[in-house]
């Protein structure tokens, strides 16, 4: 394994304090490594494919090719306040920022007075759930990001969209902070483009909400067929605050997210909601954990895949209720359905309980069609291959009817749909 | 709680409750004949020739013990515990008058059968009135194998499987270590090395055995570890039902416990092994106990043979024990029903794997956990559906009971699935005993205790309607002593 080392340490934005946090982390990669399969948390999960794909030094960043963001496929009559990243940069031509929000890219707010409120996105927690060397480096050369923080009370009115487009290695790093009682949308949109190299997208995402904020998040990753992408998303909820998760993952050769929510105040909750689509040779690796370290916390979530090809999913969802987090209230579910012979699913939900006062559930089902439902749809006349069509698609669209943004909702169902098996006879059913 | 007690002087807290005294803590005062404690090759060839075992045996047993070297200690079970010394463990502990050998169940030393008969298995008794053949393990050597001409005419094989080395030695060669290789894991590893006693049985071609076979296991010598060593073989049509149960003295040191249970099934067999395992779980402060990593794994060879495990886990400090079925044949079955307690400083991790390697092949699971004081209770599973297991079936059930805001309950289930024919599910939940089932059975004028023992009893009863009638009034007194009027 090599060592990172920060040659042009001068080239990243930040000052003589952020660039020692930066050397830490590069040293800190450079002890730990690549995750490996005897890591309980990768076992489902060869990053070898990183190296074998990018080389030893697979953190390489390059120069961006520029892209007309009008040629990305974006999500159509979506009202929003649109910020466009390419291969990490903030494009500031292509976005608009709103008006009355404290929000800057991360590599200007680095260059501002207030560079230091940065600061604390680059310190490292190695005891953190799911650290691992690919967070590491991330700290080391993350040069750009979103870096908002929406004041107290302040509801924004339209969603803040924020499209990434990956054409070569970038490290992103965004932090979000939500007031008391304020309340958000943020769109994380990855997309891809025709390039044919491959590359990594490494994104690590914080958000903070305070007493009774809420934010819901869309979480889109449509990256292009041979784009690896690791993410990381770290929300810690203050009381009564809410956050809601709609992931979404249909690109990439190998995608890996790391959900962690700490529901750290009495009466926060937060909703997860998954939908992975995978076909060819896709690895969708999701692993979430949700601490509920104070009492009345509830959290619920949804996960749902739908397997074809060869494609191998993982699904990882840890629900640690601390001693004293009295009257949680928690409920899992994970549904899969495999279409073809050579797919793959590895699922473990796990409880961790330190506590009587609780009510947890879980449940995880694998499986094909129902029989029974597709017997009633063909009883009904419809051929066999349209029954089955419809049940895949509503197996799928349940996860989808928690999204609010209608605009999103039909984007996805789009994109999803079109990488299933004769799918497309559906889309007279979209509108 | 104190809304639901009516009388103060019946109220008592949940600790008092499940603090029970181990009842099975006596020390039997016999002489024994033990080996110094440490490990290595001359221990291992000293106990090879103390059990008279053929040249292979050593041999199987001495490449175990140098694959054993090279091993590390697994710690990725959710347990907790002081590092174990293993050179600190006597290997061999056999009771001074085997020397000589019972002849019949008179030649037997009286104040060991007296010690069974505080444990509520009189074998006299059991011989007449309850028609279990029972293979009394104590210590390291089987002292007592009754009903055996009963079984031999049946064909059936009953013995320590010392003898079963000396008189079926092809059976024995042919088998052991196939289902559990030596290099399977540390303790199975270990076990493989040092092994001195344990069960043998085979049932022939289409032999129904007639009557249900029985092992206690008991550990009784201070400072020695038991590695027993069961296998059993239900050839093509055969059924068999097996029990087990296990009780060790109190004493403040922990002692280890480090078993291997093989099983194999050929075409149409069926096996259903229960276990109730009452080791000394330690005192209120974790002091002592047992630890108990046992490795326990059925291998369904054949078509359409049926493996069914069932546990009732009350003891132990450590529990660390998964017995697993591999449905290697089509249309085999497997099942896996447990109910496990913990209460204390016990901690328990333990669960099934299920590998579906044939078609069509079938497995249920069902896991009760009980946590009460400061017990830590875990279910670990795997669900393994292969590729070329077509139409396989799982279902999975884990539900966990907390009694108490000190306790812990754990689920790892793990559920790789590579088939799109196969289904499966699992569920599981957590909850405390319910204060509106309470409410209403102490209304009506039931005690607390009692209540609580229907609410628990009800609990586990999925599991305690698969054992065996004796063990279930066993499994049901071993859980109303431990879990009298328990409420969170």
């Amino acid at each position: 394994m090599s060592a990172l080392t920060l040659d042009n340490i001068a080239a990243l934005p930040g000052n003589a304090a952020l660039q020692t946090l930066r050397q830490q982390a590069a040293d800190t990669y450079t002890r730990t490594g690549l995750p490996g399969k005897r890591d309980e948390d990768w076992k489902y999960t060869d990053i070898s494919r990183l190296t074998a794909a990018l080389g030893e030094s697979w953190w390489t960043t390059s120069e961006p090719q520029t892209v007309d963001i009008n040629d990305v496929a974006a999500i159509e009559d979506l009202d929003a306040y649109r910020l466009v990243f390419v291969a990490g940069r903030f494009q500031a031509k292509q976005s608009n920022i709103p008006a009355g929000v404290q929000l800057l890219p991360l590599a200007e707010l680095l260059n501002s007075d207030a560079h230091e409120d940065a600061h604390c996105l680059f310190k490292l927690d190695e005891s953190a759930p799911l650290f691992n060397g690919l967070l590491a480096a991330n700290s080391a050369l993350a040069s750009d990001g979103l870096c908002a923080c929406i004041r107290e009370g302040i509801k924004l009115d339209k969603p803040l969209y924020v499209v990434h487009v990956g054409n070569s290695t970038a490290h992103v790093l965004s932090g979000l902070m939500l007031g008391a009682n304020a309340e958000a949308t943020l769109i994380e949109h990855f997309v891809g483009t025709d390039s044919s190299a491959a590359s990594l997208s490494n994104i690590a995402t914080y958000v903070r909400l305070q007493d009774n904020a809420s934010l819901t998040h869309y979480r889109l990753q449509l990256e292009s067929d041979k784009q690896l992408h690791v993410g990381r998303v770290e929300v810690k909820q203050a009381r009564d605050s809410r956050y809601t998760l709609h992931a979404v993952e249909l690109g990439g050769s190998l995608s890996r997210a790391d959900i962690i929510i700490n529901l750290s105040e009495p009466g926060a909750s937060c909703d997860l909601n998954g939908l992975f689509v995978g076909s060819g040779r896709q690895h969708i690796d999701h692993h979430t954990r949700i601490d509920h370290n104070a009492p009345h916390c509830r959290s619920r979530e949804n996960y749902r895949s739908v397997l074809d090809g060869r494609s191998h999913a993982v699904f990882n969802g840890k629900i640690v209720v601390a001693e004293g987090a009295i009257k949680t209230d928690s409920a899992q579910s994970n549904a899969n359905l495999l279409l073809s012979k050579n797919a793959e699913i590895d699922t473990k939900p796990e409880l961790e309980i330190y506590n009587d006062d609780v009510k947890c559930a879980h449940g995880v089902t694998v499986g094909q069609l129902d029989k029974n439902q597709l017997f009633y749809l063909k009883s009904r006349g419809l051929p066999e291959d349209e029954a089955r069509q419809l049940l895949t698609f509503a197996f799928a669209d349940e996860v989808l009817v928690g999204m609010k943004i209608k605009a999103v909702r039909r984007f996805i169902e789009k994109e999803a749909f079109a990488k299933l098996p004769n799918l497309s006879d559906l889309e007279g059913m979209l509108t | 709680m104190s809304d639901l007690s009516f009388d103060k002087k019946t109220e008592r807290k949940p600790e008092e409750f499940t603090n029970n005294e181990y009842d099975a803590g006596f020390v039997t005062d016999i002489e024994t004949d033990t080996l110094p404690p440490g490990l290595n090759e001359d221990v291992i060839r000293h106990i090879s020739a103390k059990k008279d075992e053929p040249e292979w045996l050593l041999n199987w047993r001495l490449e175990a013990f140098r694959h054993w070297q090279t091993m590390t200690e697994p710690h990725w079970a959710h347990v907790d515990y002081k590092q174990i010394d293993y050179q600190a463990i006597s290997y061999y502990s056999a009771p001074k008058s085997q020397e000589d050998g019972p002849k019949s169940l008179d030649e037997i030393d009286p104040k060991l059968l007296e010690t069974y008969d505080k444990l509520g298995i009189p074998l006299r008794e059991q011989e007449f009135l309850a028609g279990v053949a029972v293979d009394a393990v104590f210590d390291s050597v089987s002292v007592a194998t009754t009903f055996k001409g009963k079984l031999k005419d049946a064909g059936v094989i009953f013995c320590p499987i010392s003898e079963a080395v000396r008189d079926y030695p092809e059976l024995v060669q042919q088998y052991l270590g196939t289902v559990v290789p030596t290099g399977d894991n540390f303790y199975a590893a270990l076990n493989s090395a040092v092994f001195t006693d344990g069960s043998f049985v085979y049932i022939p071609k289409g032999v129904r055995c007639p009557m249900e076979l029985s092992t206690y296991f008991r550990i009784n010598a201070l400072n020695t570890g038991q590695f027993e060593r069961t296998l059993i073989i239900a050839d093509e049509g055969a059924y068999v039902s097996y029990l087990e149960g296990c009780t060790a003295p109190q004493r403040d040191e922990n002692q280890l416990h480090a078993a291997v249970v093989e099983l194999v099934l050929l075409d149409d067999a069926q096996i259903k092994y229960a276990t109730v395992q009452n080791w000394y779980p330690g005192d209120e402060n974790g002091v002592g106990g047992i630890y108990n990593f046992v490795t326990k794994r059925a291998d369904c060879r054949g078509q359409r043979s049926k493996v069914s495990w069932t546990q009732v886990e009350t003891g132990s400090a450590i529990t660390w024990k998964y017995p697993s079925c591999v449905l290697r044949g089509d249309d085999s079955v497997g099942e896996f029903y447990s109910v496990a307690l913990t209460k204390m400083r016990q901690e328990a991790d333990t669960g099934t794997k299920m590998i579906h390697i044939g078609k069509n092949t079938k497995s249920t699971i069902v896991s009760k956990g009980i946590a009460a004081g400061h017990g830590q209770q875990a279910y670990r599973g795997l669900v393994r559906i292969g590729k070329n297991a077509d139409g396989a079936r799982n279902f999975t059930q884990c539900d966990s009971l907390l009694i108490g805001d000190t306790c812990g309950a754990h689920t790892f289930p793990y559920v790789e699935v590579k088939n799109p024919t196969a289904t499966m599910e699992h569920e599981a939940t957590t909850s405390k005993i319910g204060e509106d089932q309470l409410f209403y059975c102490r209304q009506r004028g039931i005690s607390e205790e009692d209540a609580v023992n229907m609410i628990v009893n009800g609990f586990c009863k999925d599991v305690f309607n698969e054992l065996p009638m004796e063990f279930a009034v066993e499994a049901n007194r071993l859980m109303e002593v431990s879990l009298e009027g328990a409420v969170g």
